[in-house]
């Protein structure tokens, strides 16, 4: 655990909208998606994950309702409001912005 | 939203440990089944979750930082429209800083007074013991008195305490080095620092060693404050005498800056040890006669021990003690009744952890009793500022209805009004908490001033910053109360629909909130009445003697190093000289003062036909020059006054006469002629009756103006101490210079103690009763304007929402009197629903107060009528304002506005 390359807080907020973009799920599976998608490149602490869903939560961006899961006992099940999906809409382009404009400057570098 | 968060914080607590324990439980069971050992999948789960408790702490984090964001911005928003509406806020924030201002300062002296804990080690350990039954022993000093051997064999008891001591205060003649004056010290035994755990600022403390052997360690232990402000805080202190009654006494120390004794009005400047009592205070022949009661007793428990435990534990101990020491020489011979009291006799420990006082056992009734009345005032306040926020709230009715029709949740708004509510609350509690200290300096002027004056402070701790932050807190959130019911019930279409305003609802929860401040106005005003009342019937009957032009002064010649037999001589040239002074129109000397709240008393053998004895009622007695009743003017009913025939031949022991007054004659001498009876202290078998009654005198106050006593006067003869009394020319202050010059010309040294009028000294017997009147009469009089304000807030109200209605009356032919008439009945209704609820609670809260009051009762019809009348017609007062608005209402134009 000691080379823990930390997810900086937006995009983990980002990525987590856009995991419960595709269906309504519960914390664990959201961490084992995280796990599945960047196993080689960063690692999440999977308790941390608590904290940015309670925060999204709130910010009325998630809702939450338990549910049975798939093993048959009771889950809490994230799902997007309307709100987070404007949000996860907004958060993707202005990702992309930035990621161009990263590219771009590199490309510069590179070219000089 | 998030204020229903807070509320429901245990529902989100669980769900979150649910949420989590469903995360980790899974990912075990994943971790087995990809074929790790169970403790092996576990302990990987909780190292990849992370800490547990570290994430249930960060989610509530978010959960509260969310919602105090909200909270903020809602105050915010609170004060920004507080500025908005000025007239509105400054009303609202004055009537909650009364409220809190009374409150806090009564407090204030509740808390110093009745509340504060000795700053000792474990005060709350501490115990007094008091003696319940009877001592066969004279008492001299205040309450709880024993004698100091008891004392030394209660702190043998080690099962039951961890250490007894003892103290007496008293007054001495002190000097630092220039001027004598009159101080307080406490003489201690040697165990007193010790046991309550109090150490020095500088130099030693007493110990049992400074205790030992009678007159042989002549040492005093300074006060912190003493060594401040007489001493200049000098550094080379301990060493110094000082001169107690003329006795030298060595500083050893001074004491911990934070103690100040063991009684809150009485601060002593210094402790002397008890085995110098007999040196320094005059009359006290035997330090070890357990025939002298008059040190208190206090005993430290041992941890775990409780009361109860420890009075059991000592009774054996106790029962033995009483048979040996009745067996002890000096024991008097006494009736089989009295020595059956005496055998029956007890122990009783009380917690003492405030030490002992006698302002508090005279403050207890009075300052719990103005306590209950300023939080009532406090209530009014809220009431007032209920009303207020429900006006307020009708104005703001459609803003409320659109933002609830924009999605604004209940408990959004209901977190708005709690915003406002704490603000206003707060703001009054800034104010009142900073006009505190100045109506505690008010406060503590109507108490004497040598006592309470150096006793008591007017500074905020921060014990009374709690107080008044959680008067505040409650203040503003019950304030908001009403509000926020009002607004739970208004429905949103109603809201939208209206155009004039509020729904009925508003208005007559107003009126509720009216009529209960005029049912608490009323309890204040009807207390206020009794307490004026009280007073003026005290003032009325007056001490039974003319106090005009009359002026006092003590002198205490063996104080001043005088044997006994010198300072009567002293006292007797001083009185000479006053006599033939110019400004003097008599004079005359007594043994005791009056109206101090002390007395010398006794019980009386009386031999009128029978011999029988006053036995469980002591007689008052005093000893006075032949002119004192002439110059007192206090008139001789029957026989006649003291003169040569009275004075005791030398070697004469006792007294030859004595004068009773009318109510002495009345108990004991009803129907039969008083002259000629004999009489004598004491109620033993071995009293002898052979002074005989010479005089009747007409009643006076002795101790204190409310008591009616039997009293016995005998001729003066002398015990080196004595008050004058010397009724002068022109105005009485004015002779105090000419009286100390004629004091100081026979003996510089000597102090004239408690020079003042006699009119002076009536004023400070009366202060708990001038404290209550004046106190009750301005909390009735805020009361009073608090209810009014709010009835005319409401009838104004009333009248502006049935304008219209009125109008169409008045276009369809009602007179203008109907008019008034409409809107007069509401306050008449509101003001006798208010009184009819109002008076039983006076009935009721009037008996707590009874022992306060003279002549006159709790229930006393006239003083309900009074309070009655009072807010009666000054309610209908300022009903009458808009009611008249109401008559001049243009029907025209209020049809028209429509």
């Amino acid at each position: 655990m000691t080379s823990r390359f930390p997810i900086p807080q937006g995009t983990l907020d980002m990525l987590i909208l856009q995991i419960v973009s595709l269906e309504p799920i519960h914390g664990y599976g959201i961490a084992q998606r995280l796990e599945q998608i960047s196993r080689s490149v960063v690692q999440v602490n999977q308790g941390s994950l608590y904290p940015a869903l309670h925060r999204l939560e709130q910010k009325g961006w998630l809702k939450a309702e338990w549910k049975q899961s798939e093993t048959g006992r009771e889950a809490k099940f994230y799902s997007l409001t309307a709100c987070g999906r404007t949000q996860l809409v907004a958060e993707k382009e202005s990702w992309a912005r930035l990621a161009g404009a990263v590219r771009l400057i590199f490309n510069e570098g590179t070219r000089s | 939203m998030k204020l229903a968060n807070w509320f429901r914080r245990k529902k989100l607590e669980t769900g979150l440990e649910r949420e989590l324990r469903y995360h980790l439980d899974r990912r075990i069971s994943d971790l087995e089944r990809s074929g790790l050992p169970t403790g092996e999948a576990r302990r990987t789960a909780m190292l990849e979750f992370g800490g547990f408790t570290q994430i249930q702490e960060e989610v509530r984090d978010i959960w509260l930082a969310r919602w105090l964001r909200d909270f903020l911005y809602d105050v915010r928003f609170s004060a920004r429209s507080f500025l908005r509406n000025p007239s509105f806020t400054i009303t609202a924030v004055l009537s909650l800083m009364l409220g809190i201002g009374a409150t806090t300062a009564i407090y204030s002296l509740v808390d110093q007074v009745l509340l504060h804990a000795l700053p000792v080690h474990q005060p709350e350990r501490l115990v007094l013991i008091d003696w319940k039954g009877d001592q066969v022993a004279n008492g001299f000093g205040s309450w709880n008195l024993m004698s100091y051997p008891i004392c030394r064999d209660l702190d043998q008891q080690k099962q039951v305490f961890d250490g007894v001591f003892c103290r007496a205060l008293t007054t001495i003649n002190l000097s630092s080095g220039g001027d004598y004056r009159a101080a307080t010290a406490e003489i201690v035994s040697g165990n007193y620092f010790s046991v309550l755990g109090v150490g020095p600022a500088l130099g030693q403390v007493l110990t049992s060693d400074d205790d030992a052997k009678p007159n042989t360690n002549a040492v005093a232990v300074i006060s912190y404050d003493f060594w401040k402000t007489q001493l200049g805080g000098a550094s080379d202190v301990v060493g110094r005498k000082v001169l107690v009654n003329h006795h030298p006494l060595t500083v050893i120390g001074v004491a911990a800056a934070t103690f100040r004794g063991i009684d809150v009005g009485e601060v002593p400047s210094l402790w002397i040890p008890a085995s110098m009592s007999t040196a320094i205070i005059p009359g006290l022949k035997d330090l070890h006669d357990r025939r002298t009661r008059w040190m208190q007793v206090l005993g430290r428990l041992p941890q775990g021990m409780t009361l109860r435990k420890a009075q059991a534990g000592l009774q054996p101990w106790f029962k033995a003690m009483l048979k040996e020491d009745m067996r002890r020489a000096g024991f008097p011979v006494i009736t089989p009744e009295r020595l059956q009291t005496y055998l029956n006799s007890s122990l009783v420990l009380t917690a003492a952890p405030q030490g002992h006082s006698g302002l508090r056992r005279r403050l207890l009734e009075p300052l719990w009793v103005l306590f209950a009345l300023t939080v009532v005032l406090l209530g009014l306040a809220c009431l007032n500022v209920s009303g207020l926020f429900l006006a307020r709230g009708s104005a703001r009715d459609r803003e409320v209805g659109t933002r609830l029709a924009l999605g604004a949740s209940r408990g959004r708004l209901g977190r708005q009004l709690l915003a406002d509510s704490l603000l206003i609350g707060l703001a009054g509690g800034v104010l009142g908490t900073a006009a505190a200290p100045l109506a505690v300096q008010a406060l503590i002027a109507f108490l004497p001033r040598d006592n309470a004056g150096t006793a008591l402070r007017a500074s905020i701790d921060s014990r009374l910053l709690l107080f008044a932050l959680a008067a505040s807190v409650t203040a503003g959130i019950l304030s908001g109360l009403a509000p926020a019911w009002q607004s739970g019930r208004r429905s949103l279409v109603s809201s939208l629909r209206e155009r004039g305003g509020t729904a009925l609802g508003g208005v007559r929860l107003r009126k509720a909130i009216v009529t209960a401040q005029v049912a608490l106005t009323l309890t204040l005003l009807a207390g206020a009445t009794l307490f004026i009342r009280t007073l003026d019937a005290l003032m009325e009957k007056g001490p039974g003697f003319v106090t005009s032009g009359l002026v006092s002064f003590g002198i205490d010649c063996q104080r001043s190093g005088y044997s006994e037999e010198q300072g009567n001589q002293v006292i007797r040239r001083i009185d000479e000289a006053i006599r033939h002074s110019a400004i003097v129109q008599s004079s005359a000397v007594a043994r005791f003062a009056l109206l101090t709240g002390g007395s010398w008393n006794n019980p009386m053998t009386i031999l009128a036909g029978k011999r029988f004895s006053t036995e469980g009622r002591d007689i008052n007695l005093n000893a006075v020059t032949p002119g004192f009743f002439q110059t007192m003017g206090i008139r001789i009913i029957a026989g006649r006054n003291f003169d040569e025939r009275d004075i005791s031949a030398p070697g004469e022991s006792g007294w030859r006469s004595a004068i009773v007054n009318e109510a002495f004659v009345k108990r004991y001498l009803g129907g039969r002629n008083p002259l000629g009876v004999r009489i004598c202290q004491g109620s033993g078998p071995d009293a002898r009756p052979n002074v005989e009654i010479v005089g009747v005198m007409s009643d006076i106050s002795y101790r204190g103006l409310r008591e009616r006593s039997e009293q016995a006067y005998f001729p003066l003869g002398g015990e080196g101490a004595a008050t004058f009394y010397v009724r002068v020319r022109g105005k009485p202050e004015s002779s105090f210079q000419s009286l100390r010059e004629i004091v100081r010309g026979i003996d510089p040294t000597l102090p004239l103690n408690n020079l003042r009028t006699v009119d002076q000294q009536v004023d400070r017997s009366l202060n708990t009763e001038h404290m209550l009147a004046s106190l009750t009469g301005s909390f009735s009089a805020l009361a009073l304007l608090l209810s009014l304000v709010g009835l005319y807030g409401v009838m104004s109200f009333v009248v502006t929402q049935r304008t219209r209605e009125i109008g169409i009356r008045l276009a369809l032919g009602a007179t203008r009197g109907t008019a008034i008439w409409l809107v007069l009945r509401d306050a008449l209704v509101m003001l006798l629903i208010g009184i009819g609820i109002g008076v039983p609670f006076v009935l009721a809260l009037g008996r707590l107060v009874e022992s306060q009051l003279y002549d006159v009762k709790p229930s006393d019809p006239a003083v309900i009528a009074i309070a009655v009348l009072l807010l009666f017609s000054a309610g209908l007062g300022a009903a009458l304002i808009p009611a008249h608005r109401a008559s001049s209402v243009n029907p025209t134009e209020a049809l028209r506005f429509e």
